[in-house]
């Protein structure tokens, strides 16, 4: 397993490579202009030159290569200062943003925190609430509970989080006036009542994503259990005299989770790559609000950013999917 | 069926078990009909005998060995084993029977739980019925590998680390852990070699000889229970249309249905295989969904009467130990013979 | 602070904020929150063009002199307004001499002195600073300090209107002192003092998440020690503009936000939940279709759309004008804007001396009289009821950038168009290629590769010279000039020009006001402008907040230190 996951981690790095390289070209090939978004009151020779500032003007790949040496070497050396203190960065120039003129690997690690709080909690109670519901309907398949279980994963997943969103917004802040619309990010939890309001300010936009997830997951934990459930070998567990309780739980189940582990690790980048509808109904501005606010503004170095670092998100938790696959069913080798 | 009753000391006694699965169809999912998979079944098993159930595929005889060991639901009529009627019985009581009675599965890889290695899947039932100790345990699985012919140092392994016929003596293993009286043997050599079935058939009789064990042997090979039942059942469509000791069932073949599939057995002796000629039953097997009126095999049989489309015939005693389910049975008339010749038993 | 209590007291003269405001204590008020549904990126506006940036950093850094809500230029950190008549501007209108005021301090608590106004400019006009703001310090030669408290602007030309300069949220004084190691290619880098600039405005950062929410607190060294009443500030920003609107009016989370360009039913459903109130002020913004006078014809190759090819029938000012005469501009201002805009017929609608009345005829539709100069132009329907002459079919590209209320205006306007026999085809193109000045993209509202196009522009502050200066001849877009200029439907006219190079000597606000309506008539009467809607500015406060005064002028927080919670 160690030397798969070695073998894999360097195979990784041409791959990461050509996706950074594929993105560059998208972005440079795609329509846009950093300059677009400014007034029109702003002439047109004061644009080229703000153009000429960001570094517009040099050829493409040498922008390119300036951002490879800009996000690799100085990001890197930057993080390693931070860490330990040492100066070894220099005034080297790291990857900044043409619309706020900061480093954007900053901005990213500052947005983290909230898209964790939101995205991140609603994963894990999308994930709560999905495996029992996907257990209970398989165990009791066509039953009422499964058909309304059915029913709410129907609904989650087809109806869109800017209808649910706003649906609640106009329900729960508007009418009845119990929940905040409008997420505070600057919110910090010192006692009590502020960690009271951090849950209300929650509640909305991580129930409206966990019903998304959980729709999804609570599909796939049926079906698995359902694939499982007429085997033999749940047979022979009842044969065995075990209690009901017991050949569910640990013989369906444990053998049921090895596919949905490996959703639910395939699904985790997505929860950094935030969730940028929802983002933008609460305000959360998360990673996802971060996102459509750079590709609106053409900010090149921070959309490239942002989407390589998904780009290695994704790379990295199909390896762990796959480790994970390979640690719970006992029949998977990949030496 | 008074006198099913064999031998007086019956182990398992199955009277007019019927398992009928319902049919649904629609949003409501309304019942619309039923399959009726056992359909009046009658039998008894006696203590150290092997009792073999044949039949074509779809027959309902492996939901008749689920249904024996309440592993499958019943729909009406009884099953005592050792005296317990375990269709009365509740979830609790069934439970604590399982000792008694055991299965092994046709498909082994199927039948072991996969992320579970063989000392734990041989060790479970001990840890459910007997509190005993780890060591104990171990030494208990050490044990039961050794006599299905194991290697004691493979009991940390997963199943899918061993082949065929060796999962297969895994499955026999586990089902030996307890103790059992019964094991229902559903097709246990059907997903192996031919080189493979051989050495499990003969560890399943070893096995017989050494735990006083009681066998129900599922098959569709007649061969193979010929060499191994001591009386043999025949299913056709849910029911049981002849039940006769082993070499009567061979050498006299009561029932047409019996008579086709023993045609299609066959001979070792290539001199008397050149001579064997095959009943072709026309058609296909009726849905058990939708079952003939009348005798269940009447749609297929080449001796029908009008009898056997109007009125299903009684499942009755002919002979010593001999029951068969046909209307033309017992009449001594002479069936096709001038296409089928006796079959010299052993 | 007597200079400044007068000048606050001139603003809000015989109102009862004044009296409110003045009784107030420096932070008494507690907290404000304010809603911008776009995130503020950076807080040193030399470095963006953005209004999100531009007003949020108004409330932490001032200019020189500024507009009031009602256009007119009033000192702000400057003692008075320069003027000729005052001695402050040269007899030949070359240079400008502002004086500060006494005793104004950062809120770093060092004095503000003229040095501090000499580095801004030196900073803006750093060749590879690539400061959005450059074309304020047009013609600027230089910039001196004379004495602590006194900066003299030099003009190359002679400037009869020298306020581009330092006045308005475009222009404020940056401190020097922290943006001295940030000149020219260095302006980038300098995250923390773009992120958190020094000012002499009521209120400094306390964090700055950009694109997000910026958390300020009250100056403690502000000019006038009771303002600014709230203690705290909130500046959130992101999202939309219903769910600013429903922040303030509905649920009552915020107490302001900007700019609410809502369906006017949907703003007035708002309002009624009765948690706030919803205001407007119109600046000079005209939603507006230019006519291409040159043939965006692609068999043309490089020479498309340029003034070698001239349009096969926009050049005829008969179809110009029955373009005009056939739209409804009422009906169009109730569809896209209702409160937020009134129908015009002027391309300079504000301020008041330059808005002109001659051309209000516009203002009804008139189909049939449309028609009739159609036909007596020969113009004639075909079969399919399209006109025609000489083989010209009267069929017109009619594009615009991609946005609701504007596709709807093209559905609208197709119609009515057909009602006169032009048939048309409508495109709409993403607002950042339409907007964008990529010279390789076909598609930007400079190359105008089309027969109409529908876009607003409004003019910096209350002088529209400049913006005039945009239908010169010499301004039109073409390849030689990499598709630059702001002259989007190549006119031309000598006269005009002439005109524009007169209101370049003229000093006289009267005069000036005389020669800016004729340029516009003459555009007007061309028809080569068509004015559609006058585009006003919505904003809403929550009822507990006073002070209020849009300002379309300048930033929209300009009188941020008279804020204040209505009790």
């Amino acid at each position: 397993m160690f030397h798969y996951t070695v073998r894999r981690l360097l195979y990784a790095i041409p791959t990461l490579l050509l996706i950074s390289l594929i993105l560059f070209l998208l972005l440079d090939l795609a329509p846009g202009d950093p300059t677009a978004q400014l007034p029109l009151t702003i002439p047109p020779d004061v644009k080229e030159r703000i153009r000429a500032s960001l570094g517009l003007g040099e050829p493409i790949h040498i922008r390119y290569l300036l951002w490879l040496q800009q996000f690799f070497v100085n990001e890197s050396l930057h993080l390693i200062s931070e860490l330990t203190g040492w100066d070894i960065s220099g005034d080297r120039q790291r990857v900044i943003s043409w619309q706020t003129r900061s480093p954007v690997v900053d901005i990213v690690i500052q947005r983290l925190p909230q898209t964790l709080w939101v995205v991140g909690l609603s994963y894990v109670v999308g994930i709560a609430i999905a495996l029992p519901i996907g257990i209970i309907s398989a165990y009791r398949q066509y039953s009422w509970f499964d058909q309304v279980g059915t029913f709410v994963s129907m609904v989650g997943f087809s109806v869109p989080t800017f209808f649910t969103g706003v649906l609640l917004i106009v329900i729960f802040s508007v009418h009845l006036g119990w929940l905040p619309s409008i997420y505070d990010t600057t919110h910090v939890v010192t006692d009590w009542n502020s960690f009271l309001f951090q849950i209300r300010q929650l509640l909305m936009p991580v129930f409206v994503l966990a019903l998304f997830n959980a729709a999804q997951i609570s599909r796939f934990m049926r079906a698995s259990m359902l694939d499982n459930l007429n085997l033999d070998y749940v047979r022979t567990a009842r044969s065995k005299g075990l209690a009901e309780r017991a050949v569910i739980l640990v013989h369906v189940l444990r053998n049921s989770m090895i596919p949905v582990v490996t959703v639910i690790a395939l699904g985790v980048p997505s929860v950094f790559g935030g969730a940028i509808i929802t983002e933008q109904i609460f305000k959360v501005n998360g990673l996802g609000q971060l996102l459509i606010i750079a590709i609106e503004a053409s900010d090149i170095p921070m959309v490239q950013t942002l989407s390589f670092i998904f780009a290695i998100l994704i790379v990295l938790f199909n390896l762990i999917a796959d480790v994970i696959y390979g640690i719970l069913d006992p029949r998977i080798r990949y030496d | 069926m008074s006198e099913a009753g064999l031998t007086g000391d019956a182990l398992v006694e199955v009277r007019n078990l019927k398992v009928h699965f319902p049919i649904t169809a629609g949003i409501l999912r309304r019942t619309v009909g039923e399959v009726r998979a056992v359909d009046d079944v009658s039998f008894d098993i006696s203590s150290g005998e092997t009792l073999g159930l044949v039949g074509e595929s779809g027959c309902g005889k492996t939901t008749a060995g689920r249904a024996i060991l309440r592993l499958a639901e019943i729909t009406s009529g009884s099953i005592r084993i050792m005296g317990t009627d375990i269709v009365k019985a509740d979830a609790r009581s069934v439970r604590e029977l399982r000792p008694l009675m055991q299965m092994i599965f046709q498909d082994p890889q199927a039948s072991l739980n996969p992320r579970m290695t063989v000392a734990d899947i041989i060790g479970e039932p001990l840890r459910e019925h007997e509190a005993s100790t780890l060591r104990r345990r171990q030494d208990r699985v050490d044990e039961l590998m050794e006599s299905v012919g194991l290697n004691r140092d493979h009991a940390s392994r997963y199943p899918h680390e061993f082949s065929g016929g060796q999962r297969q003596r895994i499955g026999i293993a586990r089902a030996l852990a307890l103790n059992p009286r019964l094991i229902v043997c559903d097709e246990p050599i059907a997903a192996l070699d031919v080189s493979i079935q051989a050495q499990v058939v003969n560890l399943l009789e070893e096995l017989q000889d050494r735990f006083e064990l009681t066998y129900l042997f599922i098959s569709h090979d007649l061969g193979m229970v010929r060499h191994i039942a001591d009386r043999v059942a025949v299913m056709y469509l849910g029911t049981i249309v002849e039940l006769a000791p082993r070499s009567d069932l061979y050498a006299d073949p009561k029932h047409p249905y019996t008579e086709a599939l023993l045609s299609a057995v066959p001979e070792p002796n290539p001199a008397t295989e050149r001579e064997r000629q095959r009943i072709i039953l026309e058609g296909d097997v009726p849905s058990p969904a939708n079952a003939p009126s009348g005798c269940v095999f009447c749609t297929r049989c080449p001796k029908a009467i009008d009898l056997c489309r109007r009125e299903r015939p009684e499942f009755t005693k002919i002979g010593p130990s001999r029951f068969v389910a046909c209307h033309l049975a017992g009449t001594d008339q002479p069936g096709p013979q001038a296409n089928l010749r006796p079959v010299p038993s052993n | 602070m007597r200079t400044s209590r007068c000048l606050f007291g001139a603003i809000a003269a015989g109102s009862f904020l004044a009296a409110a405001a003045a009784q107030a204590e420096r932070g008494s008020d507690g907290h404000v929150s304010i809603i911008y549904w776009q995130a503020p990126s950076i807080l040193n506006p030399y470095l963006s063009g953005g209004t999100k940036d531009l007003e949020s950093s108004s409330l932490v850094i001032e200019p020189l002199g500024r507009h009031d809500a009602n256009g007119n230029l009033v000192a702000w950190l400057a003692e008075s307004v320069p003027t000729v008549a005052n001695g402050g501007v040269s007899e030949d209108l070359t240079s400008i001499t502002w004086k500060l005021r006494e005793g104004l301090v950062w809120s770093d608590g060092s004095p503000l002195t003229s040095e501090d106004v000499v580095f801004t400019a030196d900073y803006c006009m750093h060749p590879q600073g690539g400061c959005a703001q450059l074309s304020n310090f047009d013609s600027v030669q230089s910039v001196e300090a004379i004495d602590d408290l006194t900066i003299q602007i030099t003009f190359d030309v002679p400037k009869p209107y020298p306020y581009s300069v330092f006045v308005g949220a475009q222009s404020p004084v940056l401190q020097r002192s922290q943006f001295q190691d940030c000149l020219g290619a260095r302006a980038p880098e300098c995250t923390e003092q773009n992120f958190n600039p020094i000012g002499t405005g009521p209120f400094r950062v306390v964090e700055f998440r950009p694109n997000d929410v910026i958390t300020m607190e009250a100056n403690p060294n502000y000019r006038d020690p009771d303002k600014p009443a709230f203690a705290t500030l909130t500046f959130k920003g992101g999202g939309d503009a219903a769910a600013a609107g429903r922040a303030v009016l509905e649920t009552g989370e915020f107490d302001y936000a900007w700019n609410l360009q809502l369906a006017p039913d949907v703003l007035q459903n708002m309002q009624n939940a009765g948690k706030g109130t919803v205001v407007s002020a119109f600046g000079t913004l005209v939603e507006r279709l230019m006519v291409n006078l040159t043939d965006p014809n692609p068999e043309l190759g490089d020479e498309r759309a340029t003034p070698k090819h001239p349009h096969p029938f926009l050049t005829d000012r008969n179809v110009r004008q029955a373009l005009s005469m056939a739209v409804d501009r009422d009906l169009l201002v109730e569809i896209g804007y209702g409160q937020a805009g009134k129908a015009t017929c002027n391309v300079v609608p504000a301020p008041e001396i330059y808005a002109s009345t001659a051309n209000d005829g516009c203002l009804v539709q008139d189909i049939e009289a449309a028609n009739r100069l159609l036909d007596d132009a020969g113009w004639v329907r075909g079969a399919d009821g399209v006109r025609e002459k000489d083989g010209v079919r009267l069929s017109i590209l009619y594009q615009t950038s991609t946005n609701a209320v504007r596709q709807d205006f093209q559905a609208l306007i197709k119609q009515w168009w057909s009602e006169i026999g032009i048939e048309s085809e409508l495109r709409n193109i993403s607002a950042s290629v339409f907007f964008g000045s990529d010279p390789g993209s076909p598609d930007t509202f400079q190359k105008f590769f089309a027969d109409i196009e529908m876009y607003a522009n409004n003019f910096e502050g209350a002088d529209p010279e400049t913006y005039l200066g945009n239908w010169k001849c010499n301004e039109n877009p073409r390849p030689e000039t990499q598709w630059q200029g702001g002259n989007m439907p190549r006119f031309c006219s000598e006269e005009y020009d002439s005109m524009l190079a007169d209101m370049a000597k003229t000093g006289d606000i009267n005069e000036r006001a005389r020669l800016g309506k004729a340029m516009n008539d003459m555009l007007m009467q061309e028809f080569v402008i068509i004015p559609l809607v006058h585009r006003g500015r919505v904003s809403a406060h929550s009822n507990t907040l006073g002070g209020v005064d849009l300002n379309t002028w300048d930033s929209e927080l300009w009188n941020v230190a008279d804020w204040h919670r209505v009790k």
